[in-house]
């Protein structure tokens, strides 16, 4: 679907989305990011960017759920 | 390798704080400002950030209303700014990097293995009068030349390789350990006589070939010719036709005499060290060399033993720096006397080791008459010895003239 946030997690200790529109908020507990149609929240633990551009972002830490708003 | 790009372009460790975090982080990412590293810590937050992207930062902070400060500078910028700073460190470390890189070009130390004939200073010598020595320039010495040289110049080498180890050259010979042929072709045509090399009387003889001259009981001068290398061949009427030249070989024993006198002080100087050493650290480069003594050496008489060790590098970079410690032992002398035991027992053992010199030679004695003469002084040995020794040498025969004309002078080849 065309401008769709794309989310790939691989275990529950990185998340990589691409397609997002911005972030709305950053703690250790969660990151929500604005997606197209949705707000996406990862919700977790010890929580941090690795890096982020325009485009895509990285996301470590340990990962609990991963709900969409 | 991301590191690396981001160590050689420099970051910057910033912590930010303020309204609005997230919205800051959405307008660097819409500025294309570089962050990573991003850390949540409840009232700030930390990131990395590039240092383009730390200048552009200024008005996004105004614009959400954060505030930033620097935690720390990493990277290549930052470091040769530090090192700006510190310029004598900097040319230093140049100085001696480019010490180490002259230093390498030259060669520190020569080594030779594999010569047993050959000297390690006669191969030395070779070496200096083909240019190659200590503190020559690497670039200066042809290796396959100096390799070729050597087994031109020295007949005994078969076998070399000469090879680079860090600044030391190791040459490295075989040495020929076969015994070395006579060059037979050049014998035939010209034939060898075998002379006495010493004036004697002939007790054994045994002609392998060519014509002998003597037999045995005969008296020989030096020089004298006893096997000749000249044949004859005879014509029917018992006159010499002509010469074949052969290389002399026979067993001739040659007896004479020899008088030998050996002379021995009853008295003589006992050394003996005190025990007081004194030791002096000596520090040289090339041929020039400190010692670290301010004082003169206090001994009347002493021995000087010194110890040095070459600088050394890694494995093989040798330096012409060297470092060690002179030894200086104090002794005294003594005069003593020996006892008639011991003075017989110094002359036998004297005599025994000129027997056991003549041995090695090939002498033999055959007789011996020893007397000694005894006084308060001195005792003298006088030994009256007959030896027997294969004293020959092989010379070229003179070539006797060939030809019916010269058949006169001839007839001096007679066999037997």
């Amino acid at each position: 679907m065309l401008g769709a946030a794309i989310v790939t997690i691989t275990g529950n200790r990185e998340a990589f989305i691409e397609n997002y529109k911005g972030i709305l908020e950053y703690t250790t507990e969660s990151i929500v990011l604005q997606g197209k149609n949705a707000k996406i929240c990862f919700e977790g633990s010890s929580l941090s960017i690795d890096y982020y551009t325009n485009e895509d972002m990285k996301i470590s830490g340990k990962i609990d759920s991963l709900r969409y708003i | 390798m991301l590191h690396w790009i981001q160590y050689l372009r420099g970051y910057v460790a910033i912590k930010v704080w303020g309204y609005s975090v997230e919205r800051l982080l959405n307008l660097c990412g819409n500025h294309d400002v570089l962050v990573w590293n991003i850390e949540d810590h409840g009232d700030y937050h930390t990131m990395h950030i590039s240092i383009p992207g730390f200048f552009a930062l200024k008005p996004l902070l105004k614009k959400t209303g954060t505030r930033a400060a620097v935690l720390g500078k990493y990277g290549l910028p930052f470091f040769v700014a530090k090192m700006w700073k510190r310029k004598i460190f900097v040319a230093g470390l140049l100085c001696c990097i480019l010490f180490w890189s002259l230093a390498s070009c030259f060669i520190w130390d020569i080594r030779i293995e594999g010569n047993f004939a050959l000297t390690e200073d006669v191969l030395l010598d070779y070496l200096e009068t083909q240019g190659v020595h200590t503190a020559m320039k690497k670039s200066e010495l042809d290796i396959e030349k100096l390799e070729h040289a050597l087994r031109e110049d020295y007949d005994l080498i078969t076998w070399t390789s000469v090879q680079m180890q860090g600044t030391a050259l190791l040459v490295r010979i075989k040495e020929n350990d076969m015994p070395a042929y006579d060059n037979g072709g050049e014998t035939k045509t010209k034939g060898m006589d075998l002379v006495a090399e010493k004036a004697g009387v002939v007790t054994y003889i045994i002609t392998r070939s060519g014509v002998p001259f003597v037999s045995c009981g005969d008296s020989v001068e030096k020089g004298d010719v006893l096997v000749s290398g000249a044949v004859p061949v005879y014509n029917e009427d018992t006159t010499v036709r002509r010469y074949q030249y052969v290389e002399a070989d026979a067993d001739i024993i040659l007896r004479y005499a020899r008088n030998l006198s050996l002379e021995e002080s009853v008295s003589y100087d006992e050394k003996r060290y005190t025990g007081r050493i004194i030791e002096i650290p000596v520090l040289g480069a090339g041929e020039k060399e400190i010692s670290f003594r301010l004082f003169d050496i206090p001994y009347a008489f002493y021995d000087t033993s010194e110890e040095k060790k070459q600088v050394q590098l890694l494995d093989h970079l040798y330096l012409p720096v060297y470092y060690g410690k002179k030894t200086v032992q104090e002794y005294e002398i003594t005069q003593k006397k020996h006892t008639d035991e011991e003075m017989e027992e110094l002359l036998q053992e004297r005599f025994r080791k000129i027997i056991s010199t003549l041995e090695e030679k090939g002498v033999q004695i055959a007789k011996k008459d020893v007397t000694i003469k005894k006084n308060d002084e001195k005792w003298v040995m006088h030994a009256h010895m007959q030896l027997e020794e294969s004293a020959l040498k092989t010379v070229p025969t003179d070539v006797e003239p060939v030809g019916e004309a010269k058949e006169e002078t001839e007839n001096t080849g007679t066999e037997e």
